[in-house]
């Protein structure tokens, strides 16, 4: 394999610096750089006709390094554009969600002075709860804000930054003469001025940075509100309340439990310097729900994520704590994913056949199971030639293939829309119980939302309606889905009767439950029920007419436009339904790793020697060996028993030859390894004795 | 489970030559009875299975009544008392019919063995409240080795899979079974092993039954050695025998490595997406992240940009986070670093980032390695919260690798956010050579004080650092702390503390503070009193010089190490 690597047992030759604490990495000389050169010459190797151009680019070609050149940094434009128009989106709706509460505690900010206050603090709570991110935003806005109208600025506060009274006070001092004059300002500051020297945590320095720039508005922003220390916390504020004729402070606390709990911990003094006014954040689920529907339903969308990465990035949400950037993070990964890792992907660029042209790709597209299943339909239908013609003619394929994908968006757009309208319908429908739009996009990317529950149930509340509701229900269809749902001469036809009867409404179905009577007959001491049709007035039969029609032309849409996208031809290209490299980015199980690396070595170490023989052997690495006789153990564990059990499996296997001092060095590395992993520690019950603090896959 | 086969097949034989049939009919009996519930064995079931073999014996073999009658009462009623407790325990073991069936073959009886049988009465006897798991175990051990019956039912209260598995393995066996293998299979197991207690639970618990199982009550019986006898290793050991050490998963290792370096170029996709990255499982990734380094600087250079590239190896004992933020400011700003930086962190951070601001946007961004981020010296709150600002800084690239299991816990979900990470699973087994002190670990961990932290090599490793008048100071110390011993030895009661203390001679036998001074100014080793406690207190900060009090309130001054080890360092000291 690699000569170097097979040198290097101990890892130390190439890298000399093992035991410097922070350096600036320097090139091993060029000697020795010789070891990078198989990985290096892999990708060269393959670009090797288009020179230059490969070296600077980021995706490596796909279809074992065969990929065209052209298409890798097609595949790489393409994810650019796309992701940033899906950024864009996300950023509007962040700033949407957050602009009421700015609004709010801007004027807030602007409106109240110490003297509104009764000589408090003005203070502005901010409650987040879980979406933590917000309040940054938030913060960096009001900054920007206040900043442009030279009216101050904000200086945020974390809980880091204040491990005493002083340090705090000096931080504070920085950030705000650095926010508005830079880091060479600030010490301009302190060394260029008349008189003598003040302490960099004093606040006359402030007051003189006040009065020289005429700041109207200092917001003192505590990010972590809870995490200060109270008794700093009191000391601070007590100090600023005693500045606040000199420097006009504005105090804002973020915090995450509750407002309630946060005043609990404060002594009442601390309490009685402040004055303010309680601002809520909205919760990142709804923010969630806005943003997956944005990047889904889009009307230009050109890529999709499957039911399993939806599934995920919500489960995700519901189950932990998650900022909507982190949500929308997860996302962007799933893009890039994509990307960089479908050679299909590159279908996605609208590119012309010609630039495409290479074998290898339509390879690539033949092997696709959605090419299989076409191909059978296309011969089940009865053209074997056309199937013929796609499986021999690369040109065919590309047309049909970029042909397809372009259908497919168009069936998934609709199918999107579709969603779109089941959602504002259920507005309607649902009283009590609201499903998402989130939840109704897994189940109609799962392809079952054609024939569920939710549909029928929706479909029948719809009939009950009498023309009110129906006539909100049709104002509140979304405009770009009623055009493809035909249903313009029905809805011309309802405007008409309700027109025609302005006096008599509502009108009501012979679905509404007020129409049908309930007769009770006593038929030999026995009471039957009876359902029956209350007569009908004419008007009421005509608007049941329309009723039906209304919730025919519903079927017929959903029966076209709830498709299954696993179905789709080419829907590779366009759909990402890759659960696991997802969901282990971004939540990994660390200790099951490690435990799995340790109890089951040969599951990393790819072996071509029979492994399965015996549990433990000495092929295994000498920490694994010992993990194994670890988990056997009790919860405490007499070392030399431990010590010679390791030994025993050296000795059994080695025999004579088996070095007791270099097994021991291999225990000493062993035991260490698991003691750094807190797997093991000294236990005081007895000697020699260690006690056992971690059990496997719990 | 190929061991207990061989046991139980053993005894199979034995009774073929005596009574070649009924043993036969009892067994298969019961193991077709099993194999028909094996599948969808339940506890409940269990119980049925019991009943089941319980009953079958006993409508063949009559005789067996009288063989018990004939027992002593003591022993009878040894034998009765586990029915009751079994089957109010029938969840966990059920020796029930284990017993019956070992009195259901008469045959057998007669040959049983009879100590085997006073033990299990005895077990049932004294059994309290903490054996109540390993008594019956025991018990249905012991008449395991005499049963083969006995042994597949125990197994049941493992697992069906592993019942059927043996059950079957067992039919196969008994057809096979020939005395020439025998001998071989009994050097699996050493007689009487399986009597002892065991922590380990047989077949697969599910995780949480194995937290309880090893944790039950009265578990705790481990055996009495210590490890006085066995001489531990030295640092110089063992980094010699590791030196001599081949590793058998060289080129699987290797492998694992070329396979994690192919995720290079998406690594640094996602630094170009702003992502950070974080690699975690089990081993030093610190080779990897060379070489990653090596890919990317001449991925870039070839480019013609030379990407600035800090390394910061956190397991680095006093490195401070103030130092990695210095470095990365050098490198930003090179010459323009102005000359006092500042002594908080904070500060250094914020003009680091100013720098970054002003540094036009077309420049490479700055990448920054952090070998183990979970290392002690790091994996403070304040220090991970200073990283993360780091990480959210733009234009800073950070690739962090753990090697904890539980990393993960140092960060909450607004520090997860600020650092923005990805995770990749990079499980390289190489050993942590560079990142821990393992003979130090170890030592720690065994709570061995004799072996001193560092030795002799460290103090040497040390003494090499400091400048000529340090290691002359110090040579001084150890001629005279040595002079005081070999006085020392002259006198009784001087000579019987050392022995008894044994370990660090040096550290009882001391010079006194002023005596010490005094030698050094005439030596010129030391000119002023200020400037001896300076090249002492250096030696205080390795831990090189012990002193204390004594009774009179001089300062008596000691060496932590071994007479030899004094003799060792004083030698090449006076060599060097």
């Amino acid at each position: 394999m690699d000569p170097v690597g097979q040198e290097d047992v101990l890892d130390l030759s190439r890298d000399k610096s093992p035991n410097q604490g922070a350096y600036v990495y320097q090139p091993a000389n060029p000697g020795k750089t010789a070891s990078e050169r198989p990985a290096k010459r892999r990708k060269v190797s393959s670009a090797h006709d288009q020179g230059q151009a490969a070296v600077s680019q980021i995706f490596v070609p796909l279809l074992n390094g065969e990929e065209n050149l052209i298409s890798t940094q097609l595949r790489h434009d393409c994810y650019k554009q796309i992701w940033s128009r899906q950024e864009d989106r996300i950023q509007a709706i962040l700033e949407d969600v957050d602009a009421g509460v700015l609004a709010d505690v801007l004027s807030f900010v602007r409106d109240n002075t110490p003297e509104t206050c009764n000589g408090c603090i003005p203070t502005g709570l901010v409650t987040v709860g879980s979406n933590v991110s917000s309040l940054s935003r938030l913060l960096s806005r009001l900054n920007d804000q206040l900043l442009s109208n030279d009216e101050g600025g904000v200086v945020v506060l974390e809980s880091g930054d204040a491990p005493n009274l002083k340090t705090t006070l000096k931080n504070v001092i920085r950030a705000v003469i650095t926010n508005t004059e830079g880091n060479d300002g600030y010490h301009e500051f302190l060394t260029d001025r008349s008189g003598p020297r003040l302490l960099s945590y004093d606040l006359d320095l402030l007051h003189e940075y006040v009065q020289r720039k005429g700041t109207k508005k200092l917001v003192l922003a505590f990010r972590d509100s809870e995490a200060f220390d109270p008794v700093l916390l009191m000391d601070l504020l007590s100090l600023l309340k005693s500045w606040l004729d000199r420097i006009p402070f504005t105090v804002l606390l973020g915090i995450s439990t509750s407002v309630e709990l946060f005043e609990g911990r404060l002594p009442r003094a601390c309490i009685s310097l402040l004055q303010g006014k309680h601002f809520e954040v909205q919760d990142a689920g709804n923010c969630v729900d806005r943003i997956y529907e944005s990047l889904q339903a889009g009307p230009e969308g050109k890529m999709w994520l499957g039911r399993n990465v939806t599934s995920t990035l919500l489960e995700k949400t519901h189950d932990y704590f998650q900022t909507p950037e982190a949500f929308s993070r997860m996302v962007k990964h799933a893009y890039m994913s994509h990307f960089f890792a479908n050679p299909l992907s590159v279908l996605l660029a609208n590119p012309s056949p010609a630039t495409l042209s290479h074998p290898v790709l339509c390879e690539a597209i033949r092997n696709t199971p959605s090419f299989r299943m076409f191909c059978e339909d296309l011969i089940e239908s009865g053209s074997p030639e056309n199937a013929r013609n796609l499986i021999e003619s690369d040109e065919t394929l590309l047309q049909e293939a970029i042909s397809h994908v372009e259908i497919g968006q168009q069936s998934m757009r609709r199918l999107f829309g579709a969603i779109g309208l089941i959602f504002s319908c259920l507005q309607h429908t649902q009283s009590v119980k609201k499903t998402n739009i989130s939840d109704l996009s897994v189940r109609g990317l799962s392809g079952d939302l054609s024939e569920s529950q939710v549909l029928d149930d929706m479909l029948a509340t719809m009939r009950t309606f009498d023309s009110e509701k129906m006539g909100r229900l049709l104002d509140t269809l979304p405009e770009a889905e009623l055009t493809h749902l035909l249903i313009e001469d029905i809805r011309a036809d309802f405007a008409s009767l309700v027109g025609a009867h302005a006096r008599s409404l509502p009108l009501r179905s012979e679905y509404n439950i007020n129409s049908s009577v309930m007769k009770t007959t006593v038929v030999q001491q026995r009471i039957l029920l009876s359902k029956g049709k209350s007569n009908l007035a004419k008007r009421d039969l005509e608007y049941t007419r329309i009723v039906d029609r209304l919730v025919g032309a519903f079927q017929e849409y959903f029966a076209e436009t709830l498709i299954q996208p696993q179905e789709l031809f080419m829907h590779e290209a366009f759909l990402f339904d890759f659960r696991n490299p997802l969901k282990e980015t971004f939540t990994p199980r660390p200790r099951f790793a490690i435990e799995r690396a340790l109890a089951n070595p040969f599951d990393y170490l790819v072996s071509s020697a029979d492994t399965s023989a015996a549990r433990i052997s000495v092929k295994q690495p000498p920490t694994a060996i010992l993990y194994q006789l670890y988990l056997e153990s009790g919860a405490l564990v007499n070392i030399h028993d431990l010590w010679q059990t390791f030994y025993s499996v050296f000795e059994s296997e080695q025999g004579d030859a088996c070095d007791e001092r270099l097994v021991m060095a291999l225990f000493y590395g062993a035991l260490s390894d698991l003691r750094s992993f807190g797997m093991v520690k000294n236990s005081r019950k007895k000697t020699d004795h260690l006690s056992k603090s971690v059990w496997i896959g719990l | 489970m190929k061991r207990k086969l061989s046991n139980s097949d053993l005894e199979a034989d034995h009774p073929e030559i005596s009574t070649p049939k009924r043993p036969r009919t009892a067994l298969s009996h019961s193991n077709g009875a099993l194999n028909g519930h094996a599948p969808n064995l339940s506890p409940l079931l269990e119980e049925d299975v019991g009943e089941l073999s319980h009953q079958a014996p006993n409508g063949q073999s009559t005789p067996k009544k009288s063989s018990k009658a004939t027992a002593t009462p003591l022993k009878d009623s040894g034998l009765k008392t586990p029915t009751h407790k079994s089957k109010a325990r029938s969840l966990f073991a059920t020796p029930t019919k284990s017993t019956i069936a070992k009195t259901g073959t008469p045959s057998r009886m007669r040959k049983a063995d009879q100590s085997a049988k006073k033990k299990s009465a005895r077990v049932l006897f004294e059994q309290d409240e903490d054996s109540a798991w390993d008594g019956s175990e025991q018990l249905a051990e012991e008449i395991l080795q005499e049963d083969e019956v006995a042994e597949t039912e125990n197994e049941i209260d493992i697992g069906a899979e592993i019942v059927t598995e043996s059950v079957e393995g067992d039919k196969i066996e008994e057809g096979k079974a020939t005395d020439t293998k025998a001998p071989k299979r009994r050097a699996g197991r050493p007689k009487g092993a399986r009597n002892k207690r065991s922590p380990t639970p047989e077949g697969e618990l599910p995780p949480h039954e194995r937290y309880f199982f090893q944790n039950r009550a009265g578990t705790g019986k481990t055996s009495n050695t210590t490890l006085n006898k066995v001489s531990l290793l030295t640092h110089e050991e063992y980094f010699e025998k590791m030196a001599q050490y081949t590793d058998p998963c060289q080129q699987e290792k290797e492998y694992l490595l070329s396979i994690h370096r192919r995720s290079f170029p998406q690594w640094l996709f996602e630094f170009e997406e702003g992502f950070n990255i974080c690699l975690f499982g089990y081993g030093s990734k610190r080779r990897l992240v060379h070489d990653f380094a090596d890919w990317l600087y001449q991925k870039r250079s070839v480019a013609g940009k030379i990407p600035p590239i800090i390394i910061v190896n956190g397991y680095t004992p006093g490195i401070s986070i103030r130092s990695i933020f210095a470095t990365i400011a050098t490198a930003i700003l090179g010459e323009e670093l102005p000359s006092k930086l500042g002594a908080q962190p904070t500060e250094v951070l914020e003009l680091l980032q100013s720098a970054l601001k002003a540094r036009p946007a077309d420049e490479e961004p700055i990448t920054v390695l952090i070998n183990s981020v979970d290392a002690p010296p790091l994996r403070r709150a304040v220090n991970q919260t200073l990283l993360a600002r780091l990480a959210a800084t733009p234009r800073v690239r950070l690739l962090l690798s753990a090697d904890t299991p539980n990393f993960a816990t140092m960060w909450d979900i607004s520090l997860r956010d600020q650092f923005n990470l990805v995770f990749h699973d990079s499980t390289t087994f190489t050993p942590f050579t560079a990142e821990t002190n393992v003979v130090e670990e170890v030592h720690a961990l065994l709570g061995r004080k004799g072996q001193r932290v560092g030795g002799k090599e460290g103090v040497g490793f040390v003494l090499k650092s400091l400048p000529e008048n340090a290691r002359n100071l110090y040579r001084l110390l150890l001629t005279e702390v040595l002079t005081v011993m070999e006085d020392g030895h002259q006198s009784d009661d001087e000579a019987a503390t050392g022995v008894d203390g044994g370990v660090r001679p040096g550290e009882d036998n001391g010079v006194e503070f002023r005596l010490l001074y005094q030698k050094a100014t005439e030596e010129f080793i030391a000119s002023s009193e200020m400037m001896f406690r300076t090249l002492l207190k250096e030696f205080h900060d390795h831990q090189m010089i012990t002193s204390r009090m004594d009774p009179s309130g001089m300062e008596i001054l000691g060496v932590p190490l071994s007479r030899e080890e004094m003799e060792g360092v004083l030698e090449d000291l006076v060599l060097a």
